[in-house]
């Protein structure tokens, strides 16, 4: 098997998704002729010619938008915003629009938004952010947040070929640190499946994207304790059974994210073992996570505001000893 | 790029000019818009006795702009319908009762009692149905248009808004998209005067049929109680959208002659402006003109009485949902595209038609 | 949990009294009132002995009884702190421990018992007060909790086919119908009564090494573990028979007898059982025996079973003929593990660790003698475990 990049395992399933099936196109602002702002389209307009990589203006509600109307004919888009942050541009088209369409008509609207995001290089407010709590109060939205490239590749071609809006989210920091083997040729990983990265006894550490990372690296050496770690993969729909199966074997939970706390993943996670498996809870459910504020520039602030593997040792260390 | 005014078509014979309608066409369209208006109408006495939950809203005196619009449509063309634009739906399929049940909120409605009055699209014929946020359909028809343009078909998106939409900025990315790809799409602008309360002078500095030269692609603007006129500028839009040459923005001149809603007395709206626009009834108009050619009107009338009757009655038979479905369907299993619709225009079914008039 | 007391609040201070000119300690004999209760001025809170006297001692200051330092039993010098009491409380406030557990009484910072550890002690009916407590401020964690019921001699988890009940004061009167899930085993079992010829082999294992190896565990995993190795052996044992139809299974996936006390047992199934360690089993038939009587097991966790073992020697029972869980064809008895002399090494006697395996067996099947050379096996891979 191949060691790709977290990168190159996105472009692979984008470009061996468009190859297999003509009813893939993808749009964006500079993915075409720039190849992306991240290049996950290089070299695809050279491929695939200008109307199935569509450069389009500044125009996030555009891009969502006409990405409805392209899917509901047939077709199956794949829309990238340069930075997940700019979702929000772009937000009633698919909250709106895309979410509540099948509800409401029946109608399948099979599209795909791409969002690079996440923290961690100097990117400030409006470039570092983890919108994923947005679409999680937008009914008919899947949500995916893949941490390894052979699950980023898999989850793409999957979200692609799903019949819903599937919001995709691909940490920008994992696309060129984040190396792994990943399959050859065209192959899907379900919607809705988390992941044990790493079997325990002790305590359950609950994350995501990035967040696996920091958390198996916290973890792998916590003073002998025996501690598992669960990669969320799909937030809508959330593995319910894989968390609570895990929760029921451990007792401890820390859940982790980099998106800022309040109302976030955590929270659900956390609501959802409270409601059904409180008889298994041998301590408090702890977050780590970003305070509620907006993603500082200065590294020394975005440091302190991102959860960083100390933060992640400390919680499990207090839990442990609980 | 000129921005111009199409003419009315001249009444008998050939006389639309071109020889597009024929005689049935013409009472097809009259038909419409009188099948229409008594459909709203009932609607609004269903509305008063309690039957139609929430609010109410209709097209009335708007009649001639999606008649006359939607009629231009072939079956695979494609339609993002608004509130005011009954007769779209009615043109494309749906009938009467179906359109009650939906406004009842019955099971057997077009989404089934998950939305409710105008909000919807039937599928099955080529429509997306509207959400409110207006006017966020444009951008969709872009996307149908998009998917016609990369697939090479000779097809069309239609959607339809009011001139209060203008003012929002995804109007202006609907077309500025549109502008630059050349999409298939004919933007039908409805003004009716007000946006809710608000008059044209406080919606825009320049009338935004003129915006459409600055997007690369040609403005017209007719006269919105004209069914002949509306259906004019539509089948040259659609048959320049249809060969390549892109999108076509068609101002409507109309007036809204009921309140927002049906729970606005529009008081805002000066009396002499609303008898103004009363002489110039789009359906009393359109009746007169077939009745001078000897077409009977009456019978018309009769024959949509009639179908509403039967349709009415039905739709109050049709059962409300049931609650634990009330969760059901918010994600789909399979994806399947939009089906074609009926397209009753005689060019589309040539050999239904005998009566070239 | 207690409240910590609120700032500004005063206290007074119950302490050890001097009984006497020469004494030097005294012990705590018994608490005359709770933490939370309130308790006026000169009423009596504490009983104490001294090696002179036994005497009761009165409150220094009205208020609410804020805390106990010194437990019954306990000998402390004199003038050391028994209590405090809070004197700027109100008599008629909501009593302190009012929500909190039980095992708070008589301890106003006894740490909390989480749910986890409740659940378990009342599955086990464990006084948790008895349990060591590891945690933060010596809460009985899950761990702690856990480790004491493993070694419990006698609770519940068990098995069984055995139509004997222990017949409780409370027992149902005469007349009463079965429930739905004891009707369910009872067509069951007679079904594989009357289906399969059983017959009952029993071999005497020696458990020493067993004994040396299992640490906190019990037999049961062990006892899998070897069962499993043999089957591989003779996997003609490891099959399902159905209407005359006999399938050998390459898999072994092992069902474990599950006790769900007055209701019954189920049977949840151990999936690739032979992919697994001996520690590997006991997480899994911990887990499943767990979610087994939270009623939590899904439905394919009880099903397509190759082979069982059942568990009923924690109730001190020798010998049994279990009754074959169809459409398997042989089901597995652990007994007792009692020490007896036993002859060793030719002619001496020494004291082991023995334990009778049984197994019923369909003679449908197989005949005596595979049956013989499987529990030999089985007791082989006992005998010479090395782990």
């Amino acid at each position: 098997m191949p060691e790709l990049t977290y990168l190159q395992a996105i472009s692979d399933a984008l470009r061996e998704e468009m190859r297999a099936d003509e009813r893939v196109f993808c749009l964006g602002e500079d993915i075409g002729r720039f190849g992306g702002a991240f290049k996950v389209t290089d070299g695809f307009i050279e491929e695939f010619g200008p109307d199935r990589v569509w450069d389009t203006p500044l125009a996030e509600s555009a891009i969502v938008g006409t990405a409805v109307g392209a899917a509901v004919e047939g077709l199956r888009p794949v829309c990238e915003m340069q930075f997940a942050d700019f979702i929000s541009c772009g937000f009633d088209q698919l909250v709106n629009v895309a979410a509540k369409m099948h509800y409401r008509q029946g109608l399948a609207v099979p599209i795909t938004v791409r969002l690079p995001s996440g923290g961690g290089f100097s990117g400030g407010p409006f470039h570092s952010q983890n919108p994923e709590a947005w679409m999680l109060q937008a009914p008919g939205l899947k949500v995916v947040a893949p941490s390894t490239p052979r699950d980023a590749k898999g989850l793409l071609a999957a979200a692609i070929q799903d019949p819903n809006p599937v919001v995709y989210l691909e940490h920008k920091h994992l696309y060129r640190r984040t190396k792994g083997e990943v399959p050859e040729g065209r192959y899907e990983l379900p919607l809705g499946e988390a992941r044990i990265a790493r079997e325990g006894t002790d305590l359950s550490v609950i994350a995501y994207g990035a967040m696996v990372g920091v958390a198996l690296e916290a973890t792998e050496d916590l003073d002998g304790a025996s501690v598992e770690v669960l990669d969320l993969r799909s937030l809508v729909p959330l593995d319910t059974d894989a968390i609570l199966g895990s929760v029921r074997k451990t007792s401890k939970v820390v859940i982790l994210h980099e998106a800022t706390r309040s109302c976030g993943v955590g929270a659900e996670v956390a609501a959802l073992i409270a409601e059904n498996a409180f008889e298994d809870l041998d301590g408090p459910i702890v977050r780590v996570t970003a305070p509620d504020v907006p993603i500082p520039f200065s590294p020394p602030l975005e440091r302190a505001v991102l959860p960083q593997v100390d933060n992640v040792k400390e919680a499990c260390r207090e839990l442990l000893a609980y | 790029m000129a921005t111009t005014t199409a003419r009315p078509a001249a009444l008998d014979g050939s006389e639309d000019g071109r020889g597009l309608l024929t005689r049935d066409d013409r009472a097809r369209l009259y038909r419409y818009m009188l099948l229409m208006r008594a459909t709203e109408e009932r609607a609004l006495t269903l509305y008063r006795q309690g039957k139609v939950p929430g609010s109410y809203y209709d097209g009335h005196g708007q009649e001639a702009v999606s008649v006359g619009s939607a009629y231009a449509l072939g079956p695979r063309d494609r339609a993002c319908v608004l509130h005011r634009d009954l007769g779209a739906h009615l043109i494309r399929g749906v009938r009467p009762g179906r359109v009650l049940a939906q406004m009842m909120g019955r099971a057997t409605g077009i989404t089934g009692g998950r939305d409710g009055n105008m909000h919807f699209g039937d599928r099955h014929l080529g429509c997306v149905g509207m959400v409110s946020m207006l006017p966020d359909m444009a951008l969709v028809a872009c996307g149908l248009g998009l998917a016609f343009q990369i697939r090479r078909e000779p097809r069309v998106a239609m959607t339809w808004f009011g001139e209060g939409s203008t003012a929002n900025g995804v109007w202006h990315e609907a077309m500025n998209v549109a502008g630059i790809r050349r999409l298939p799409v004919v933007f039908v602008l409805e003004n009716n005067q007000f946006a809710y309360s608000t008059p044209n002078d406080h919606e825009f500095a320049v009338d935004p049929v003129e915006r459409a030269a600055g997007y690369g692609f040609p403005g017209i603007k007719v006269d919105g109680n004209d069914v002949e006129a509306v259906f004019s500028a539509a089948a040259a839009a659609c048959e320049r959208a249809r060969t390549g040459g892109g999108p076509t923005l068609i101002e409507c001149d109309t007036m809204r002659m009921h309140g927002h809603g049906a729970h606005d007395d529009m008081r805002y709206v000066p009396p002499e402006l609303l008898e103004h626009w009363a002489a110039r009834d789009p359906v009393e108009a359109y009746e007169a003109r077939l009745a001078a050619a000897g077409i009977d009107t009456a019978a018309i009338q009769a024959d949509v009485r009639a179908e509403l009757e039967r349709d009415t009655e039905w739709a109050l038979q049709q059962p409300m949902p049931d609650p634990p479905t009330a969760t059901d369907g918010v994600f789909a299993e399979v994806a399947e595209p939009l089906g074609d619709g009926e397209a009753p225009w005689s060019r589309w079914s040539p050999d239904r038609e005998a009566t070239h008039a | 949990m207690s409240s910590s007391p609120t700032s500004g609040s005063a206290v007074a201070e119950v302490t050890m009294p001097q009984m006497g000119v020469s004494v030097a300690e005294g012990t705590v004999v018994e608490w005359k009132k709770r933490v939370g209760d309130w308790v006026e001025a000169d009423e009596i809170v504490v009983e104490i002995s001294t090696d002179k006297v036994e005497t009761e001692v009165p409150s220094p200051a009205s208020g609410r009884l804020a805390e106990i330092v010194v437990e019954v039993g306990t000998t402390v010098d004199v003038g050391t702190v028994l209590a405090r009491i809070d004197t700027t409380a109100i008599p008629g406030e909501p009593h302190a421990d009012e929500h909190a557990s039980p095992a708070d009484t008589g301890n106003g910072h006894a740490p909390p018992i989480s749910p986890v550890v409740r659940r378990i002690a009342e599955q086990h009916g464990i006084d948790l007060t008895q349990v060591p407590g590891t945690g933060r401020r010596g809460r009985v964690t899950k761990k702690d909790v856990m480790a004491f019921v493993e070694h419990q001699p006698a609770e519940a988890p068990l098995h069984i086919e055995s139509p004997y009940r222990e017949e409780g004061p409370d027992a149902a009167p005469a007349g009463e119908p079965l429930s739905i899930m004891r009707r369910q085993i009872g067509e069951h079992m007679v079904r594989s009564l009357q289906t399969a010829a059983h017959c009952t082999t029993v071999v005497e294992a020696d458990m020493s090494r067993i004994e040396e190896a299992r640490g906190r565990l019990s037999y049961l995993p062990f006892v899998a573990r070897a069962a499993i190795a043999a089957l591989r052996e003779f996997p003609s044992l490891n099959a399902t028979l159905e209407d005359d139809r006999l399938t050998v299974h390459d898999a072994v996936h092992l069902g474990i007898a599950v006790s769900l006390g007055e209701d019954g047992l189920i049977v949840p199934v151990v999936r690739n059982a032979h992919e697994l360690s001996h520690e590997g089993l006991a997480a899994r038939i911990a887990d499943l025996a767990e979610r087994a009587r939270a009623r939590r097991l899904s439905p394919d966790e009880v099903g397509g079973g190759t082979f069982t073992i059942t568990n009923p020697g924690r109730y001190g029972a020798l010998l049994a003929t279990p009754i074959i869980n169809q459409p398997q064809v042989a089901i597995l008895d652990l007994e007792a593990v009692v020490r007896r002399p036993v002859v060793v090494g030719g002619d001496s006697i020494a004291i082991r660790p023995m334990t009778y395996l049984c197994m019923s067996w369909d003679h449908r099947v197989l005949d005596g003698a595979l049956a013989a050379q499987f529990l030999s096996s089985v007791r082989r891979h006992l005998e010479e475990w090395n782990g």
